[in-house]
């Protein structure tokens, strides 16, 4: 179900979507044409989360934009429709704390497992530092201890 | 014999590994039944850390994550404020944009080369491309007075303007490079080994291709035409002439094949824009005048350009205020990463260092 229709600054046109109908609508967009999922953003607006989706095509000129609101952070995967979201989505939950369902191997990409917070979030605390190390399984051990650290 | 499977853990410190590349392969003997990529060695976060910026103090961020061709980079941000604060461009800076743009992508695309090379045990082409890339350096060095980490296409135009010593140099660049990449390409091209281990090893399918968002020249090497210079123009793409170099062979070779051809198509592009460089200002009066730090922006921008490594996107939200509220980067070496998986399967250890070379990751890129 689409919520809202408008247009961003660049002139890209957007809907906004509820999630439940967040896989139909893309799937819809896949058929007619929009194959190439060029990007997966999440904005932190404090009260609810934002996921953008920018949808081309590889065979014409055209873009447009998907956005989903969620306040539980919880979402379906689009791991059913691009093989790319993959990789997005694991970011996104890495990097913002969104969790995709469905996803097959929902990990942290470019944090150490254990990492405390998700850093790209308005209330995450950047002066606290955290320090990693290696236990002796070969797993990440994360502390807030300086001398814990490398 | 018995089929027994093992673990091997491939970098993140290894010579071949472009950087801080991790694989966790599962070998049968010598072939490889699974490879993941784990990333995130070089991470810094620089999308948290724009947040906490000016506008122009981005820019830096941006420098760092691409650090062979830090201008494409400069490139993607800087059109997408200039779309969130509507700034115009004097058309001499445009100009001057677009023909550094594609030089740094021919040193780019012979950083690639001569890596390429040192991975399957050529030495010798890697001091022959880094000798022409070593011209481009210099004529960067001229421009903005630094050789790594330019900071030279600015918001609102380019730094300064071009020396001029800068023509001589360009000139001469340009009428011995095709010879010099000849010569390059006859050290490739004449090697049997070479060939034998480039044609049909990494087969990557148009499908798996466009399911794995990959883009740039690993794209055209399977057979699609996609280039944002010709699909969405920025600059003054569309008013200059130039060909999509295409292949559809799939295979590593088809991706050295397309990335030579890329060079020869950029060197024409810098050479038209140089000739066609106006008089004029070569950066916006009224923000010479008042100073960057006072741009700000409302709404959401999307910029688009074609990096050496393929679609380099930046999604700006702007709240009003003089600091961007989130900067959302598109890596292109990020997505070409992940196909890894289905592109070395069934191959022998060798032939996966190979694939990745012809990948050409950046890691300031991929972990951003």
């Amino acid at each position: 179900m689409i919520i809202e229709r408008g247009k961003m600054k660049d002139g890209n046109e957007y809907i906004l979507v509820n999630p439940e109908s967040l896989i139909e609508e893309l799937k819809n967009l896949k058929e007619n044409g929009y194959n190439y999922l060029v990007l997966m953003s999440a904005v932190d607006y404090l009260k609810y989360r934002e996921v953008v989706y920018h949808l081309s095509s590889y065979n014409e000129e055209k873009m447009v934009v998907v956005k989903v609101r969620t306040s539980d952070d919880v979402l379906p995967s689009a791991t059913v429709l691009w093989d790319s979201a993959n990789w997005f989505e694991r970011e996104i939950y890495d990097l913002m704390g969104i969790k995709f369902n469905g996803h097959p191997d929902l990990k942290r990409i470019f944090l150490p497992e254990g990492w405390v917070g998700h850093p790209l979030r308005k209330d995450y605390d950047i002066s606290k530092e955290q320090f990693v190390n290696m236990n002796d399984d070969g797993t990440d051990r994360v502390s807030f201890d300086p001398k814990d650290g490398w | 014999m018995e089929e027994r499977i093992i673990d091997v853990n491939f970098g993140p410190q290894h010579p071949s590994t472009h950087g801080v590349l991790r694989l966790r392969v599962k070998l049968n003997g010598e072939t490889i039944v699974e490879a993941h990529p784990i990333i995130g060695y070089l991470h810094r976060n620089a999308e948290k850390l724009s947040e906490n910026k000016f506008y122009p103090s981005v820019l830096i961020f941006m420098d760092r994550l691409d650090y062979v061709s830090n201008h494409n980079m400069e490139l993607g941000y800087v059109l997408a404020v200039e779309k969130l604060a509507d700034i115009e461009v004097p058309e001499r800076a445009q100009w001057i944009r677009m023909m550094v743009v594609e030089l740094n992508r021919i040193a780019s695309h012979l950083v690639w080369l001569g890596t390429m090379g040192l991975d399957l045990g050529m030495i010798t082409p890697f001091f022959y491309t880094f000798r022409e890339r070593e011209k481009i350096v210099q004529m960067f060095e001229m421009l903005s007075g630094a050789r790594l980490t330019y900071n030279y296409i600015s918001i609102g135009g380019v730094y300064k303007d071009i020396p001029n010593e800068f023509k001589d140099k360009f000139l001469e660049f340009y009428n011995e490079f095709p010879k010099r990449l000849e010569e390059i390409q006859k050290i490739f091209d004449e090697n049997e080994i070479f060939i034998q281990r480039m044609k049909g090893i990494g087969y990557l399918s148009p499908e798996d291709a466009m399911s794995y968002s990959i883009t740039g020249p690993v794209l055209r090497a399977s057979g699609i035409k996609y280039d944002i210079r010709k699909k969405f123009p920025y600059l003054h793409y569309d008013k200059v002439e130039f060909e999509v170099p295409t292949s559809n062979e799939c295979d590593n070779y088809a991706r050295y094949k397309v990335r030579i051809e890329e060079m020869k198509q950029s060197l024409r592009i810098a050479k038209q824009a140089f000739d066609r460089i106006p008089e004029g200002e070569y950066f916006n009066p009224v923000y010479r005048k008042q100073g960057l730090l006072k741009i700000k922006g409302k709404g959401e921008v999307y910029s688009r350009t074609e990096s050496p490594r393929g679609e380099f996107g930046v999604y700006i939200v702007g709240d009003g205020t003089y600091r961007p509220y989130r900067v959302r980067i598109r890596s292109p070496a990020f997505h070409n990463l992940s196909a890894t998986n289905i592109m070395v399967k069934g191959l022998k250890i060798a032939d996966m260092i190979a694939t990745i070379s012809t990948l050409d990751p950046v890691f300031g890129e991929v972990d951003r």
